[in-house]
């Protein structure tokens, strides 16, 4: 069937426009009622209008409406509400997750992470969701844009009598000067209310602000950049969180780069109880906390296990909250920090017990200490260490950890008066230590007269402080913010300004107005009955409102 | 000068000016009808009234802001109390911003009751000046957490307006199946936001009489790494322990209407810190506001939208829709400026990711999609009016959500203290 | 100008069915567990040994190899050493290889540990537990069971009885054949 798309204007249309895209005069036959116009994008034929729809058709149809629109948006937010509901797995930077769930929350918990809630914004479904909304934006638009281009672009002055009358704010009277003064005045009224007016005679096209019909076109485009940009970031090399623990005065290598940073100083303060509110006196609430830090990189052997690696600076900075050290891309932030205590070497000295001769003292570290020290007479080879002593199960000495938290030193010392095979000691550096495994009676067959002990706690040296610092690269970033900022921009000019026209026609002294905007009716009607005002012509604004919905 | 007592001072000058600024809009609005005047000028005349009054309170609400500022030497926007005055301030503003577009006393009616409830809801938090957690300082926070409010402020008149509209649509007379359950909605609203003031009121009654209730509670928390540990905490009540806590012994409860004794246990499933005090209070909360409802309906003998109805005659109800409806346009923006980008900006910095998926950071985007929503269904025919309204007040509640639950409920980076 | 249409619209399809296939494709499979398990391939390390030499775990390619991680300070596995002594003993001719990784302890206390012990197989040293997070490491001892290809047969976590040991090594070497 062919449908009579030339109206009686002249003008040649495509099929599925609604009013006329010359002259604005209803086009279908239902369109002869006094109902105000449907004006959406100026009534022009949408790409998705068309009939027979083959499957590509479909597709596009479904993604370029905007029920299905709103449909995506309410699922993908009842969707993040689940995901609330409980702490998510990216939460928890050590331990396993499933043995959380169930433990803490019962049934619940175990289902909630059965059925992936506790990975709800990393699962297939929400991105599908995302994936979706972004396919909308993208058909959405670009279905609406053009059209509504070529709408705008071209717009005809003389408008059809009854695209006039059935604009949603009308007014009409019976004239008493001639038509084209008339028109002329308004032109000059409208002009000052800054209205772009086209006038052919007694014929006007008034519009003001065409660009705000693009906001929301531009405000898309920002959540596509945007959705796009986080995408980006799966791209290898493009993106990297990881965390590092910098002991005081250490350098650490960065996984997965060249790069090594070091903790030269880490300094901390406390608020004192002066600055603190009296439910929180006594409490080591930190201030600041900063880390002054050197990044490294390496230039050779770098992945040499024997040979240490040569390493050049390339930045220094001062590590605080909400201050990274950044350079190319790579950024390291001050994540958390652990000042206990801890320590990193003793000097104990060599004493005899019967005279109270004192031999000398040495350095003797707690990671990695030298083997053989030689202090007076005596000659010490250091045998056997553990980091956190303890007696084991089977009755022997052991360790139970890793770090020097209970330090115990088992030495042979060689030299006068004692034989010739070397006696043994074990020794402890810490006080509490040594007397919790009484090192005195261990060691009674020459603690009478000899004995190591640190004299003060000068001989003490602590390590600093630990700062954990958390290293990123995210080369996406700069394409999130600039999508964000020109969604922002769409929004902006999309809301804050609205798109007016007013048309005008004089017809054997019979005037016609009509007048059309894309939100705030209220707004236009009063900038129409103003305009009138300021012509000596009183109206009511309300009495222009020629019913229809408020858009 | 003590600056932050001074702010304080500022703080119940401008609530008192508030509430006048109420009364006389409602004088202004409900009594055009009773003056034998002229009603327009009536009308016309305490409008101007209680616009002046109201726009003094924000004077001095204002004056509390920045001399608190002054005084803590910090912008006051850190703590819960701090933040709801100031959506309350924000509130007044996007109303005198609106209220200068559109000049609709009306509007003042209902606008003004929402800040002085928002107000007196700030109150019941802890009022101290705290200092900042490092996380916190940052010149982001001042503009995230301010531009944020502002746009929820918008949000905040467009909620009144659809209530408004609400209010002067449904047929409250009428006896048909939709008739009813809209007037049943309209009505529970109404219910809802008398609990909310009951709650107000039940805290600084218990307040004030200096009730205190302790309890030592037992809690079992099994970590990520399967490790048990137990604690043992102290637990306080400002209000009369129907609920005590989940595994939990009193150390001291006074007596209050003779009941000596917790009356319930709250259910062990109920976690999160200080679950059992939040249930006590909520259902403390429902039982006033219940009361104050039936008494309500009792002595106006009708329901409460029945009974404001009649004030919103001569309103033109297609006005308010789009006030509405303009409100959250202006409002949009705002918000998603505050409460997505400049929020994405500070976590960038203070916790080098823009975006976790934290609790807050979700609901925020929660309320952000729902009134995306909205903006996108007005353009379909439909969904003009009622349904628009309709929309309006919840979405509002999806704000009050995202700003009380989130942080009472759902923990998460973003928690501040709760009380009571 | 309708094809012109056409080829956009297929256009954009196509593209949105490739960025979004990508973006859903990746949380499908992805790594949602980085920790191997059996059946993954085994991540390579290159280590010291306390002999001296480095080895990497891609040197015993062809051979049937068991990891197990190890520390001092950890009572079952110092327990189960001279039962892995005793396989590798038992196994000696067969094509097994058994690489005991230590969790980054220090020089001395390695040496002054194994100095009671006749290990005949390598004793490798992890550095600042770079290893033990590769292989996503909860708890020790840990032991791999790596088959020739140098995919995973089984992981163990915890000490083994010498007969535990010795029925894994079976079907470990099982594969071999």
């Amino acid at each position: 069937m062919i449908h009579n798309t030339k109206c009686e204007c002249g003008h040649q249309n495509h099929i599925g426009t609604v009013l006329c895209e010359a002259c604005g005069k209803p086009l279908r036959e239902d369109m002869q009622s006094q109902e105000p116009l449907e004006m959406r994008y100026d009534g022009v034929a949408r790409r998705s209008q068309k009939s027979n729809p083959n499957i590509i058709d479909r597709v596009w149809n479904f993604f370029s409406s905007v029920k299905i629109a709103v449909y995506l948006i309410i699922i993908t937010l009842l969707g993040s509400i689940l995901g609330t509901l409980l702490p998510q797995e990216n939460t928890f930077i050590r331990g396993n997750p499933a043995d959380y769930y169930g433990p803490n929350h019962g049934w619940f918990g175990e289902l909630y992470y059965q059925l992936g809630f506790s990975r709800t914004y990393e699962s297939w479904w929400f991105i599908t969701l995302l994936v979706m909304i972004g396919t909308s934006l993208v058909i959405c638009s670009l279905d609406r844009v053009l059209p509504l281009y070529r709408a705008l672009s071209k717009q005809q002055i003389r408008k059809h009598l009854s695209f006039i009358t059935r604009q949603k704010v009308v007014y009409t009277r019976e004239l008493d000067v001639p038509g084209e003064d008339f028109a002329r005045d308004m032109e000059a009224q409208l002009k000052r209310r800054h209205y772009r007016v086209h006038r052919e005679g007694d014929a006007l096209l008034a519009e003001k602000n065409r660009f705000s019909r693009w906001g929301p076109y531009i405000n898309h485009i920002g959540l596509i950049i945007f959705l796009l940009a986080v995408l980006a970031r799966s791209i290898p090399g493009w993106y990297m969180d990881e965390y590092v623990t910098v002991p005081e005065g250490e350098a650490v290598a960065i996984e997965n780069t060249n790069y090594y940073i070091k903790n030269e100083k880490f300094t901390v303060d406390y608020y004192t109880d002066e600055e603190l509110p009296d439910h929180l006196q006594g409490q080591l609430r930190p201030k600041l906390y900063k880390t002054q830090a050197v990044l490294y990189e390496c230039t050779a052997n770098c992945n040499d296990l024997v040979e240490e690696p040569v390493l050049e600076e390339v930045k220094r900075h001062d590590i605080i909250v909400n201050s990274p050290l950044s350079y190319k891309g790579l950024h390291a932030y001050q994540f958390d920090f652990d000042d206990t205590p801890k320590l990193a070497a003793v000097q104990p000295s060599l004493i005899n017990k019967e005279t109270g001769e004192n031999y000398g003292s040495f350095e003797l570290r707690m990671i990695n200490p030298e083997l053989n020290y030689k202090v007076g007479p005596y000659e010490l080879e250091l045998r056997s260490q553990y980091m956190e002593f303890a007696i084991g199960e089977d009755g022997n000495p052991t360790s139970l950890s890793r770090d020097p938290n209970a330090p115990a030193f088992f030495f042979i010392i060689k030299g006068p008066g004692l034989s010739e095979k070397g006696e043994t000691y074990l020794y402890f550096p810490r006080q509490v230590d040594k007397q919790r495994f009484s090192q005195d009676q261990i060691n009674r067959h020459i603690s009478d007269r000899l004995e190591l002990s640190v004299g003060s706690m000068e001989g003490v040296t602590f390590a600093g402080a630990t700062s954990f610092l958390n290293i990123r690269v995210d080369t996406a970033m700069p394409y999130v913010w600039v999508g964000a900022a020109i969604s922002m921009i769409g929004l902006i000019m999309g809301f804050y300004w609205n798109h007016r026209r007013i048309w005008l026609r004089v017809d054997n002294g019979k005037l016609s107005l009509g007048a059309h905007t894309n939100k705030n009716w209220y707004g236009m009607r009063s900038d129409v009955a103003s305009a009138f005002k300021k012509m000596g012509i009183e109206v009511d604004p309300k009495s222009l409102d020629n019913g229809g919905k408020n858009s | 000068m003590n600056w932050v007592e001074f702010s304080s001072d500022a703080f119940i000058a401008a609530f008192f000016l508030y509430c006048f600024g109420f009364m006389f809009y409602v004088i202004a609005v409900a009594g055009k009808k009773w003056s034998n005047r002229d009603p327009e000028l009536h009308v016309k005349r305490w409008a101007r009234i209680a616009y002046i009054v109201s726009a003094l309170g924000l004077l001095a609400h204002l004056t509390f802001f920045f001399t608190r500022w002054i005084g803590s030497g910090q912008i006051p926007t850190s703590n819960m109390y701090e933040f709801m005055t100031f959506l309350g301030m924000a509130i007044m503003i996007a109303f005198i911003i609106v209220n200068a577009i559109y000049r609709k006393p009306v509007l003042g009616m209902f606008s003004l009751p929402l800040v002085v409830l928002i107000v007196a809801y700030a109150s019941v938090f802890p009022q101290e000046v705290q200092p900042l957690v490092p996380a916190l300082n940052s010149i982001w926070l001042k503009v995230h957490v301010t531009t944020a409010a502002l746009g929820e402020a918008f949000f905040a008149v467009a909620f009144a307006a659809g209530l408004m509209y609400l209010l002067r649509v449904v047929d409250f007379k009428g006896t048909g199946k939709k008739a009813r359950r809209a007037q049943r909605w309209v009505e529970f609203t109404l219910y809802v936001i008398v609990v909310i003031i009951a709650f107000i009121a039940t805290v600084f009654i218990f307040r004030g009489m200096g009730y205190q209730a302790s309890f030592t509670q037992e809690l079992v928390n099994i970590d990520s790494r399967g490790v048990e540990t137990t604690t043992v905490q102290e637990v306080d009540y400002g209000m009369p322990p129907i609920f005590k806590p989940y595994n939990s012994e009193v150390v001291e409860m006074e007596s209050f209407l003779g009941m000596s004794k917790p009356l319930f246990e709250t259910p062990s499933w109920m976690e999160g810190v200080n679950a059992g005090r939040k249930l006590n209070t909520i259902v403390w909360s429902i039982l006033i506001g219940s009361l104050l409802y039936g008494l309500l309906r009792l002595a106006l003998r009708k329901p409460l939208g029945a009974v404001i109805h009649p004030l919103m005659d001569g309103i033109d109800p297609d006005d308010l829709d789009e006030i509405t409806y303009r409100a959250i346009a202006i409002g949009f923006p705002v918000f998603t400026l505050g409460a997505l980008i400049f929020a994405m900006i500070w976590a960038n910095i203070a916790w080098s990711r823009f975006w976790g998926w934290d609790p807050k950071e979700v609901w925020a985007l929660i309320t952000w999609l729902f009134y995306s929503a909205y903006l996108h269904l007005r353009l379909s025919r439909g969904w003009q009016g009622a349904p628009s309204a309709w929309l309006a007040v919840i979405g509002f509640v999806i704000v009050m959500f995202t700003l009380i639950g989130v942080n009472l409920v759902i923990s998460g980076l973003h928690s501040y203290a709760g009380v009571s | 100008m309708k094809s012109a249409r056409k080829k956009i619209q297929i256009v954009v399809l196509l593209g949105v069915l490739l960025i979004g296939g990508y973006a859903i494709g990746k949380t499908l499979f992805a790594d949602g567990n980085p920790i191997p398990v059996a059946g993954d391939r085994a991540p390579e390390f290159a280590l010291l040994g306390a002999d001296g030499n480095v080895h990497q775990l891609s040197d015993y390619k062809g051979k049937a190899v068991v990891v197990n991680f190890w520390g001092t300070f950890c009572p079952p596995c110092v327990k189960e050493m001279p039962e892995f002594q005793k396989q590798y003993e038992k196994w000696k001719d067969s094509n097994l290889e058994i690489l005991a990784i230590n969790l980054s302890e220090t020089d001395l206390v390695v040496s002054s540990f194994l100095r009671q012990f006749d290990l005949e197989y390598p004793i490798l040293r992890d550095q600042k537990r770079a290893t033990e997070r590769m292989y996503g490491l909860r708890s020790y001892p840990t032991t791999f069971f790596v088959k020739p290809d140098g995919r995973i047969l089984e992981v163990f976590v915890g000490g083994m009885t010498e007969e535990q040991i010795d029925e894994r090594i079976e079907r470990l070497l099982r594969t071999t054949a």
